[in-house]
């Protein structure tokens, strides 16, 4: 029953209720034209449900069209996807915790372990070779941004050291 | 923006001019860090890096520009706001970091910092297309009182706006204040005719005026400028309304009294500087030194002022 | 002819050429790395152009410009990221096409297109500048709501082959550009208290989380299963019968970058993306975009380089900069005491005939570092995949940190990412979401703008002819657009339509 497109409108009815909510809480003033702020958000947000509730009731409709003429399909239109969110995630963990450590451990340390743990997560056999491009990675990274374009990199633990 | 750490060409101004000029007073810094919100090649921005220049001789210091963009300045205060008050950072103030204090109520505001002293008033002036049929700030004014008027402020929530809502309710008009992304956006609606005026700073509009496409109506300072000695005051004009747009600086609570006294000296031996003064008087900048005790009632007044247009208006609570 | 005289000769000034290849080398390198702006790039250079003479200043920074508006192309070709954001209509044949291994065909196409592009904007600038210069001036908050709309119904045409999808992500775009300040009051939205949202969100952050953070992710997901073609590491140009189908794609590239870049605060993303649509409704070879077509580069390529040069009418005519590249242009013109507008050429005409010769030079010299350079792009993504993709992981979170150095754009990154993820797996395109996002600031505070102009009268979107005119043309497209569908659908035939994430 859970086809891509009834998943993609039913989210897309929960994300434009969520915005209104907080569309309808925006302040008035007297500085406002007769649109204030809050007008268009509101247009979005209305558009937003009503358009997911458009796709909602197309996907129940050609589903039971595609039940009548064939049997099959349908599950496995979902094959394997728990698992790519699974594979996925664990990027977006390793993503997340970059964003966490980059202010304490600063910006070589961190992105150095970014690199070496990503590349041994997406499969990299040779650990060693991981290892020295993770570090040589860092480096000419941390020259570019640091160096180069002055980017004010944290330095997190390596302050004292002037890096 | 970025929060760029730009050491500006200020090192090379510093080893020419620095030797030369007597250094009377001791800093307590080496390095003076002057931080604003606007982004590099912005109006602060080169006007902070073409005081630094000749500032540094004066102030015994090195002096440096970063640019701490983001917020309209909510970061830049922030930053302050948490800075040693030992006199090594401070504040490029505007009259948008009143503006940002009061409207976006952000963690660290206006009152969390410490006026130093003041540079420049910003003359704000009140123009319109030379083509056009307006010659008097009373023909705009008259225009509205028939029909509708259509006048253009550079920002949403600025100054200029404030300044135009004050001055429709002076003269008891309905007209309808457009605000704009910016000055040159607005100066396009002048031009086309689709507003009647704009307001905004001289040095926006230099050019226009020049080449005789924009013609001035009348200024908001509170007297007449030396420039334009034949352009009115708005106040003149019957209307009661002056602009002061700043240009000084704030640093972080308690500032130790040598560092003030440093800059009071530091800042009117710069203003009079005849190199400098050439400069700034060919941007159309007006120098008026404002001493710390002075400032700081000054921005107090301002603030409250503004916190009650926007009260009344009923944009804030 | 005065012009060019005037031009050619600084043409032999070693200085002017010395700027111009060091600009456009530094802009390059800024354009290509994500998160890293133009404006960034050239606020970079800013410090040094107060030790130079006026002249090699201004085309340092001017140059530093054009090589990044070009250099955007280069990651959105070969890493899936737009590096600069009008660089994002390229990603999707760009990309498509090194899948296929026809990397540096691409980097070529992007290449000669750009040249073209700088070139054709050139001489419109220095011959058209008057005209061009009127055109700005008759655009009033009502034709520029009406061009933003004019930009909105290329969704109608880029929405694959479901148009409720289109229009939702279209509308997630919308949304997105909601937050930040209120462009009439001032007051915030949206923004539940950070000071980080205070300012909006850059689009730049969403599109590289939605096509690149979402591609790592994809490929995260598929572990190693993914089959890949290596491209060899050597730039190609297009052959003649190539070059010659290209011709009609960068002609529409040129004329609508002329238009878009006299338009201040229109900008170069409209501009790629209205030559992208309409080079694909104009070939003869639509059903290749989205799939590696050479137009879906070279048309948006040429249209934002010739954005980059025609973006300088209203900066040197009225002193206005119609964005963040350009007002930087203009701090430098202001730090040498020189004030672009209407005086600009009696008082410093000099200056004005350095600046062409020096983007003439900056325009050849990127066709000769571009050279250069591009094989060695070729050669790092030809890396293993595993190291490549925690590589580009880790340039891209570099990159969106140095815009406002804070670890929560970071968050907003990776959370388009994670959006741009379940877009892909649920079927919804992303051209949409990133039309909206840049249209939407312009197209609401032109809108609000104009009925507070009128007193809330719509009648004033007719009234003006510009807008009448964008208006009218926007709705023949949206209707002949959804026409088509309904006439495809009627004869159960499959509607040709564009696709793009085709893939799961």
């Amino acid at each position: 029953m859970l086809t891509r497109d009834f998943v993609g409108g039913v989210a897309s009815i929960a994300i434009g209720t969520v915005y209104l909510y907080f569309a309808y809480q925006l302040r008035i003033s007297a500085l406002d034209d007769s649109m204030g702020p809050g007008g268009l958000p509101r247009v979005y947000g209305w558009l937003l449900v009503g358009l997911g509730a458009v796709l909602t009731i197309q996907a129940i409709v050609s589903r039971r069209m595609a039940m009548a003429s064939d049997a099959t399909g349908g599950r496995d239109e979902w094959d394997g996807q728990g698992r790519k969110i699974l594979h996925a995630a664990g990027l977006l963990a390793i993503g997340t915790g970059y964003v966490l450590v980059i202010e304490t451990l600063g910006y070589l340390l961190s992105v150095a372990v970014l690199l070496l743990v990503t590349t041994l997560y997406l499969g990299a056999g040779n650990k060693g070779r991981a290892l020295a491009v993770a570090v040589l990675g860092a480096v000419f990274l941390w020259v570019m941004f640091v160096i180069v374009l002055g980017v004010r990199m944290p330095s997190g633990v390596l302050a004292s050291l002037g890096l | 923006m970025n929060k760029l750490h730009l050491v500006s060409a200020v090192a090379a101004a510093v080893l020419a001019g620095g030797l030369t000029a007597a250094q009377a007073q001791e800093y307590p810094v080496d390095t003076v860090t002057l931080v604003t919100h606007s982004s590099p090649g912005g109006g602060s921005d080169v006007f902070l890096r073409e005081l630094s220049r000749y500032l540094s001789p004066y102030l015994g210091a090195n002096v440096i520009v970063e640019n701490v963009s983001g917020g309209s300045g909510a970061k830049a205060m922030a930053q302050l706001a948490q800075a040693p008050a030992d006199g090594s950072m401070f504040y490029a103030t505007t009259p948008t970091f009143i503006y940002t204090s009061l409207l976006s109520d952000p963690e660290y505001k206006y009152t969390d910092l410490e006026p130093l002293v003041n540079f420049f008033i910003d003359p704000e002036v009140i123009y319109t297309s030379a083509k056009g049929q307006f010659k008097t700030l009373e023909d705009v004014i008259q225009y509205a009182r028939d029909g509708r008027g259509q006048w253009g402020a550079a920002n949403p929530a600025s100054l200029e706006r404030q300044a135009l809502e004050q001055l429709k309710a002076a003269a008891g008009v309905n007209a309808a204040v457009v605000t704009h992304e910016g000055g040159g956006d607005m100066m396009i609606n002048v031009l086309n005719g689709t507003l009647q005026i704009g307001v905004g700073e001289v040095q926006e509009i230099q050019s226009q005026i020049e080449a005789g496409e924009l013609r001035l109506l009348a200024t908001f300072s509170d007297k007449r400028l030396d420039a334009f000695p034949d352009l009115p005051t708005v106040k003149e004009a019957g209307y009661d309304v002056v602009v002061r747009k700043f240009r000084g600086l704030a640093g972080p609570k308690g500032l130790p009294e040598d560092v003030i006294a440093a800059w009071e000296a530091a800042t009117q031996k710069v203003l009079a500087d005849p190199k400098y003064k050439e400069a700034y008087e060919g941007a159309n900048l007006r120098a008026e030194f404002m001493p710390h005790a002075d400032y700081v009632k000054f921005i107090e007044t301002f603030g409250t002022e503004t916190a009650d247009f926007l009260k009344k208006t009923g944009v804030i609570e | 002819m005065e012009t060019l005289t005037h031009t050619a000769a600084f043409l032999l000034d070693w200085h002017v050429i010395l700027a111009a290849l060091i600009g456009v080398t530094w802009g390059i390198m800024g354009g290509a790395l994500p998160g890293i702006s133009p404006s960034i790039t050239m606020a970079l250079l800013l410090p040094f152009t107060y030790t130079l003479d006026p002249t090699s200043a201004i085309v340092l920074l001017a140059s530093t410009y054009i090589g990044a508006e070009y250099g955007g192309s280069v990651p959105a070709i070969l890493i899936r990221t737009p590096g600069t954001n009008a660089a994002a209509a390229t990603v999707i044949d760009g990309y498509e096409m090194n899948r296929q291994g026809k990397a540096g065909l691409a980097l070529g196409i992007s290449l000669y297109s750009g040249v073209i592009g700088s070139l054709f904007g050139l001489a419109m600038l220095m011959t058209l500048s008057g005209p061009l210069a009127q055109v700005a001036l008759a655009f009033t908050p009502m034709a520029y709501f009406a061009l933003g709309i004019l930009g909105l119904s290329v969704i109608a045409t880029l929405s694959g082959e479901n148009l409720v999808k289109g229009m939702i992500a279209a509308i997630l775009g919308l949304i997105i550009a909601t937050i930040g300040s209120d462009p009439v009051t001032g007051g915030t939205r949206f923004t539940f208290g950070s000071a980080e949202l205070l300012g909006g969100i850059e689009p730049v952050m969403i599109m590289v989380g939605l096509f690149a953070m979402s591609e790592l992710l994809v490929q995260a997901s598929k572990r190693g299963q993914d089959e890949r073609v290596t491209s060899r590491p050597r730039i190609q140009f297009p052959d003649w019968p190539l070059a010659k189908r290209l011709i009609p794609a960068q002609m529409i590239g040129n004329g609508i970058g002329t238009f878009e870049g006299v338009m201040p605060g229109a900008g170069g993303t409209i501009a790629s993306f209205m030559a992208y649509n309409e080079a694909r409704r104009w070939s003869r070879y639509p059903e290749e975009f989205g799939k590696g077509s050479p137009e879906g580069i070279a048309a948006p390529e040429t249209a934002n380089n010739t954005v980059a040069e025609t973006a300088l009418v209203p900066l040197l005519s009225f002193g206005i900069p119609g964005s963040n590249s350009t007002a930087i242009l203009l701090g430098g013109f202001l730090i040498h005491g020189i004030v672009p507008g209407p005086m600009l050429f009696q008082k410093s005409g000099e200056v004005v005939y350095g600046l062409y010769a020096g983007l003439f030079t900056a325009a050849i010299g990127q066709l000769l570092i571009g050279m250069a350079m591009l094989p060695v792009c070729i050669w790092l993504v030809n890396r293993p995949r595993p190291y490549l993709n925690a590589f580009i992981f880790a340039l891209i979170l570099s990159g969106i940190y140095s815009i406002h150095n804070e670890a929560f754009d970071l968050g907003i990154m990776i959370a388009a990412g994670v959006l741009g993820f379940f877009m892909r797996m649920l079927r919804f395109p992303f051209l949409p979401t990133v039309l909206g996002l840049v249209l939407g600031y312009l197209v609401e505070s032109n809108f609000r703008r104009s009925l507070v102009l009128s007193g809330d009268d719509w009648m004033i979107f007719v009234d003006d002819r510009i807008s009448l005119g964008l208006l009218i043309l926007s709705f023949l497209f949206i209707g002949g657009s959804i026409a088509k569908r309904v006439y495809d659908m009627l004869r159960h035939r499959p509607s040709a339509t564009f696709s793009e994430n085709a893939e799961s």
